[in-house]
């Protein structure tokens, strides 16, 4: 029956546990109510509701005390920084051979003084990140010990299976890519480019996993006050470095491409190259497609820390 | 420190809000959803939507302030526990001190607004 599926539908924008608490009575309500004809206002009602419980089913009630309210903008910066890494190493891969593509002058020393400042804050990004992953261990060494493994144990193996599954995959492609010429490694052999298409692939998988068992380790640590506020301030910088990284990026794509678009490609640096390249707008628009998911995030643990005192 | 526990007031907020209407109308006794939802619309005049009925519903239980009780079929009916009574004891106080002073306020503006209309 139609109705009964656009039902089945709208329970599924729920979280399962809430599903599994409240999902047949709500579906036998809307049943009392319509005759299983949902009417589109009602489904936007119980998507909007949905919504809302998935939300808070991550840590973003915004009825949370101010100590859970800091915690889940810390590990909503975490997810973001996970989300850039994903645009930042297709930037990496994409700007493979860019300097020897473009030709010395006033345009490629600004372009590498762009990708200069693109690299030192993605690494400084990306030690603030760490540092907060250091500072929390103490707290994940307690919760461990009273008992906290059964909670994350799911997500740990399957992140640890990806990582094996990862390394091998790793160990095998550089090995077959010994063997291959640059110009064969470099998208003129199909199989060597569907294999490191896959590669790729299982590379972000594996550190989705990671990001997602961290976030649901996080949720279960408890967090001393002083840790609380180090990881909020830890959050903003990250987002400061997250935007820093993007501004950069922007910059050296308008640089190399206002004096050799060419070079965005590795190809040839005179002729029409064309400016706008697929991969470096996916990887933009990821990029500062979490630097906002950051911005939120780092929003919200800096508001909860001032409430915290 | 970690979570500390919710809180067991509702806010008084709007008389409106999906949680005072669902405790008031528990207050005459256990109802499942829809008779929550028919009692509250002819009651408060307001339509709910079962999304809006059962986000509130959950948020209820989560903080004690209703229970379910046990039901054989599909449809669970609630009842107000002892620490939802209390919190629309509160919640309606609240609301009270509002509207004495609403209504204080608007006897003493009755008075002289038409002289100043007949200065003019």
């Amino acid at each position: 029956m139609r109705g009964s599926r656009t039902i089945e539908w709208l329970l599924r924008c729920y979280p399962p546990a809430w599903r599994a608490r409240y999902g047949e009575e709500l579906e036998a309500l809307i049943v009392d109510m319509t005759g299983g004809r949902v009417p589109w206002r009602m489904r936007l009602d119980v998507i909007r509701s949905g919504a809302s419980e998935r939300l808070r089913a991550a840590g973003f009630d915004p009825g949370d005390p101010p100590a859970e309210r800091a915690r889940a903008g810390a590990v909503l910066v975490m997810w973001a920084w996970a989300l850039f890494i994903l645009g930042g190493a297709i930037v990496a891969k994409s700007t493979e051979h860019w300097q020897s593509a473009m030709p010395s002058g006033a345009g490629r020393a600004a372009a590498s003084a762009a990708f200069t400042v693109l690299f030192w804050a993605a690494a400084f990004t990306g030690l603030v990140v760490l540092a907060g992953i250091v500072a929390a261990l103490p707290s994940m060494a307690r919760m461990l010990r009273d008992g906290g493994w059964r909670a994350i144990r799911a997500r740990i193996i399957v992140a640890v299976s990806l990582t094996v599954a990862l390394v091998s995959a790793t160990i095998a492609m550089a090995a077959w890519a010994h063997g291959l010429a640059p110009r064969l490694r470099n998208g003129h052999d199909a199989a060597y480019g569907a294999a490191f298409l896959a590669w790729a692939v299982l590379s972000a998988a594996t550190l989705l996993a990671w990001t997602s068992a961290a976030g649901r380790t996080a949720f279960r640590l408890r967090l001393p006050g002083p840790v609380l506020r180090l990881q909020a301030l830890l959050a903003c910088v990250a987002e400061g470095g997250m935007a820093v990284v993007a501004a950069a990026t922007i910059a050296w794509w308008a640089l190399v491409a206002e004096s050799s678009p060419g070079a965005l490609v590795g190809g040839p640096t005179s002729g029409r190259a064309p400016v706008i390249v697929p991969s470096l707008t996916l990887a933009l628009a990821l990029m500062l497609g979490a630097t906002a998911l950051g911005a939120l995030g780092a929003r919200r643990a800096a508001g909860a820390v001032a409430a915290l005192d | 420190m970690g979570a500390s526990p919710s809180s067991s007031r509702v806010s008084a907020g709007r008389s409106n809000d999906p949680p005072i209407l669902i405790l008031t109308s528990l207050a005459e006794g256990d109802k499942h959803g829809y008779a929550l939802l028919k009692d509250i619309e002819r009651f408060a005049g307001v339509r709910l939507g079962p999304g809006a009925l059962y986000g509130a519903i959950s948020r209820l239980e989560e903080r004690g302030l209703i229970e379910a009780v046990e039901a054989s079929g599909r449809r669970r009916p609630y009842r107000l526990s002892a620490a939802g009574a209390e919190a629309l004891r509160s919640a309606l106080a609240d609301l009270r001190v509002i509207v004495d002073e609403g209504s204080a306020r608007l006897s003493r503006r009755a008075g002289p607004t038409p002289a100043a209309g007949a200065a003019r």
